[in-house]
């Protein structure tokens, strides 16, 4: 029976059932819920529930090895961010943190378009509660256009799913290409959520709105589901390596000059996609193992990061670097924690980053993409910069701080000590994470030459930072806001929209105007006519005109 | 022997980093470090790449500054 049962599903129901549980006993029964998801782990490969419904089959739970390395970090992602928060007693931050873990471990097994559909969108509606968790105006806002975007891209996976039922009679998930009209929209949704150039606006707009605990959650499924979804089923496609490249790229000049940390994070997340996303386009069985392990460690050290952060937040009220600094002395347990994630995604060795990176850019390099290989390796410099240095920097060091904070409440040096562990413990003994992975793929992360190289890239790194601060070339904390692509959906089209509108309005209210005056002028003609009975052609008023060419141009779009 | 201010923080830690650095160099000319392009292997590269690279994202990201930066209620107007 349990066997059955589609993973994820028994924490949306226990989601549901939260309100009923006392207090003391929400988080316990939480736990419990992702330990019974997690016992899906154990089922093996195979196809376990489908459903014929409206002549669709649709396949709601399978499993391969794929899915499983997916599955397992989702779980403990999810085990993490319920520690994280068990101090807190928002109801409907949980009740939606549970909800949405269990809609993208659900989507991970979902065996064809139509039921990933419904959890894609099941994600993005139980995540939304999460940043409107933030409880600020700025959150509020920034949930509506969350999920504006959200839904957006589950409506053009929907359209897709729909063409390729009707062109081709199948709708299981498989790998698609981007000669069919059907491909594209598919490889557009998953795009959208896994933050494409010119698509990420949500992201950086989103995460850092959310609370405390909401963005170690956020952090976590939406991008890592689009993620898995793209290895499924654009795998090899040669567009990925360019976007991905810009991807890893970019967003490393925008971390710069951010002053919000969890924004920093965030640009940070969207350089990590991109490396995903690289492997993703080179398709080999090294490469897509080394997508896999990416996002596997990804998800912990990402999550260590904005945990940190979370504490910071919540002990020091802010995490904009401009007011920040100093940490080290109050929150020494966070700031450790911190360091290690910094280490892991800055990939050096015996950390986790190391072991996963290293997949990537063997592929690469074994590919001979020297171009691409370079822009990756000069990512990682970039990487290193913003959250290697720069989020453990402004927030412990940088300068005194004046006010005494408390360390980060139990709970969440716990969750933090859990997931720095496993940073650590993946980068000392990758074996065991290289054997959950896709393909049986011999690979040895540390020689020499591998050590060595990353190991100069990433000291001279520092060094250069040392260098900048001590010439005070390193650009200062400003308080600002910096320009992304979400700038065109929240100035420019408004920008445009709005006075457009207004003129359209005044168009329309003079129309009415006119409209009313011709109106009596006609009856008034009429009646003269009928009364006086005397024929005169008069030309038609000016509004007359415009209101019959308009008539006729809404006629002849109507007709066509 | 306590020392708990961030300069001489920064201080000693500059100093480790250096020595570091310099051993990274110093082994490079011990082995012959094999890279999948035959030019990474000159001696120093990736130590070269990264501290050119660094400096290159701070000064760009400084510089776009310019184009980007807005003020922190620019939403909000």
């Amino acid at each position: 029976m349990i066997s059955n049962f589609i993973p994820g599903l028994i924490m949306i129901i226990t989601s549901f059932l939260l309100p009923t549980i006392p207090q003391y006993f929400r988080h316990p029964a939480m736990l419990l819920s992702v330990g019974l998801s997690a016992l899906s782990l154990f089922n093996g490969y195979g196809t376990f529930l489908e459903w014929d419904i409206l002549g669709l089959n649709l396949i709601l739970y399978q499993s391969d090895s794929l899915t499983l390395p997916f599955a397992i970090i989702f779980h403990i992602a999810a085990i993490l961010v319920i520690i994280f928060s068990w101090h807190s007693k928002n109801l409907m931050e949980h009740m939606a943190t549970l909800a949405y873990a269990g809609s993208a471990i659900g989507a991970l097994h979902a065996g064809d378009f139509f039921s990933l559909f419904i959890w894609w969108e099941a994600t993005a509606l139980t995540s939304v509660f999460i940043v409107f968790a933030g409880n600020t105006n700025a959150a509020k806002d920034a949930a509506m256009r969350y999920l504006i975007i959200q839904v957006s891209s589950g409506v053009l996976l929907l359209i897709g799913a729909c063409l390729m039922l009707y062109q081709t009679g199948n709708h299981n998930l498989a790998v698609l290409d981007l000669k069919t009209n059907f491909g594209i929209f598919i490889f557009i949704a998953f795009g959208i959520k896994a933050a494409f150039p010119l698509l990420n606006g949500w992201l950086q707009d989103s995460y850092p709105e959310s609370s405390v605990t909401g963005t170690v959650a956020l952090s976590a499924f939406t991008t890592k589901l689009a993620i898995y979804a793209l290895a499924r089923t654009f795998p090899g496609t040669d567009t990925l390596i360019w976007i991905g490249a810009i991807m890893t790229a970019f967003p490393v000049f925008f971390a710069v000059i951010e002053n919000d940390l969890r924004r920093v994070l965030s640009f940070s997340l969207n350089n990590q996609l991109g490396f995903m996303v690289v492997g993703i386009g080179i398709g080999t069985e090294l490469s897509l193992n080394g997508t896999v392990a990416h996002a596997f460690v990804h998800i912990i050290y990402k999550a260590l990061l904005f945990m940190s952060m979370g504490a910071v937040l919540y002990r020091a009220g802010t995490t904009k670097a401009s007011e920040l600094g100093g940490l080290y002395k109050y929150m020494p347990f966070t700031t450790i924690f911190c360091i290690i994630g910094a280490m892991s995604i800055s990939a050096f060795p015996l950390f986790s980053g190391f072991v996963a990176k290293s997949l990537i850019m063997s592929s690469l390099g074994g590919m001979g993409m020297v171009l691409i290989y370079f822009i990756l390796f000069f990512a990682s410099a970039g990487v290193l910069e913003h959250s290697g240095i720069k989020i453990p920097y402004f927030a412990f060091f940088a300068h005194e701080r004046k006010n005494k904070v408390k360390e980060a409440p139990i709970n969440m040096l716990i969750a933090m000590g859990i997931a720095a562990f496993l940073c650590i413990a993946i980068g000392v003994f990758p074996k065991y994470l290289y054997q959950i992975l896709p393909y049986a793929v011999e690979y040895q992360p540390y020689t020499l030459d591998h050590v060595i190289s990353q190991l100069q890239l990433l000291v001279f790194a520092i060094i250069a930072f040392l260098f900048l601060v001590k010439f005070k070339l390193y650009p200062s904390e400003i308080r600002s806001t910096v320009l992304n692509s979400d700038w065109f959906y929240r100035k420019m089209l408004p920008g445009i929209g709005k006075p457009l509108f207004k003129k359209i309005g005044l168009l329309t209210d003079s129309l009415y105007k006119n409209l009313g005056l011709s109106f009596k002028q006609v009856l008034s003609k009429s009646y003269k006519f009928s009364n006086l009975s005397y024929i005169k052609v008069t030309t038609p008023s000016f509004a007359g005109t415009i209101l019959i060419s308009i008539l006729f141009i809404m006629l002849v779009i109507v007709l066509v | 022997m306590k020392k708990n201010d961030l300069k001489s923080m920064g201080k000693s830690f500059t100093k480790y980093i250096l020595i570091i650095g310099a051993l990274l160099i110093l082994l490079d000319f011990t082995f012959h470090r094999h890279e999948y392009f035959s030019f990474a292997e000159i001696y120093g590269f990736p130590a070269f790449f990264g501290f050119v690279s660094f400096v290159f994202i701070v000064m760009l990201g400084k510089w776009l500054r310019k184009f980007l930066m807005r003020k922190e209620d620019y939403y909000d107007q």
